[in-house]
């Protein structure tokens, strides 16, 4: 089975929770397994949004996930990204892991946008969706669905 | 093995130079105020624990005193600039871990 894993930043975006879940079980329609990766207060957010575990099934410590993988842990990658430390860490889980990758930027200044997205467009191949939100995850999550659709034509979605 | 996380939790000896920064900042604080610093790829695995950052990753080194100067990054408090002590071994793993 494909593997997959969502990397989620700081739990004070608000539009990060639901997208996760969105995003979830959009992959899991492909017929991935897939994996959230986060900090403990990001998946207690999540939780109380799913409490039967419907939508998330395997969850797992960022901090200990980045000492885990290797090269090819996973098959497909999806990391948000709304603060300079998110960059950092999903630059260096695509580094490690070396796979198709999405990161789905969004933030309310479009300044913070655009620098997020050359520091991940010159150290990573990932695809890059943006949008300048904040509380609501409908930009984000339209680009995420074109962006898929993309990656699925351009038959790089493994 | 030398372990940054349990000696930053357990000692008080070790220097925080900036804290809840943006990682391209600590990287230029690191490059300005190193006596010698070397470069690794994000994840490569210095005192105990991968790099978090954008590479080329640059890691501060002063052998007369046996420290280094690293970034660290944690996802709710962004980057900071961390100084400690470490035994001459472990820069020499980390040497050795270099960018040629």
């Amino acid at each position: 089975m494909k593997k997959a894993i969502i990397l989620l930043g700081c739990p004070e975006s608000p539009s990060q929770t639901p997208m996760a879940i969105y995003v979830t079980n959009e992959l899991k329609k492909k017929g991935y397994k897939v994996t959230v990766s986060s900090t403990p207060s990001a998946m207690k957010l999540l939780e109380v949004s799913d409490p039967e575990s419907f939508y998330i099934d395997e969850k797992m410590d960022i901090e200990s996930c980045l000492e885990s993988i290797q090269e090819g842990s996973f098959d497909l990658m999806v990391g948000f990204v709304h603060r300079d430390a998110a960059v950092s860490y999903f630059v260096t889980f695509e580094n490690i892991l070396n796979i198709p990758s999405i990161a789905l930027i969004s933030e309310r200044e479009l300044e913070v946008i655009e620098e997020f997205t050359k520091m991940i467009k010159e150290s990573t191949n990932a695809e890059i969706v943006s949008a300048r939100a904040y509380h609501n995850p409908t930009p984000l999550r339209v680009k995420f669905d074109k962006a898929l659709k993309n990656m699925e034509k351009k038959n790089v979605l493994p | 093995m030398f372990c940054l996380e349990t000696y930053l939790k357990e000692s008080d000896d070790y220097l925080i130079h900036m804290s809840r920064s943006g990682f391209k900042d600590c990287a230029e604080f690191i490059e300005k105020n190193s006596k010698e610093v070397i470069h690794v790829k994000a994840g490569t695995k210095i005192v105990g624990a991968r790099i978090i950052g954008i590479p080329p990753i640059p890691i501060g080194i002063d052998i007369e005193k046996s420290q280094i100067m690293i970034p660290y990054t944690k996802p709710c408090y962004g980057t900071a600039v961390v100084e400690v002590p470490v035994d001459l071994v472990e820069i020499k793993k980390i040497k050795d871990a270099a960018i040629p």
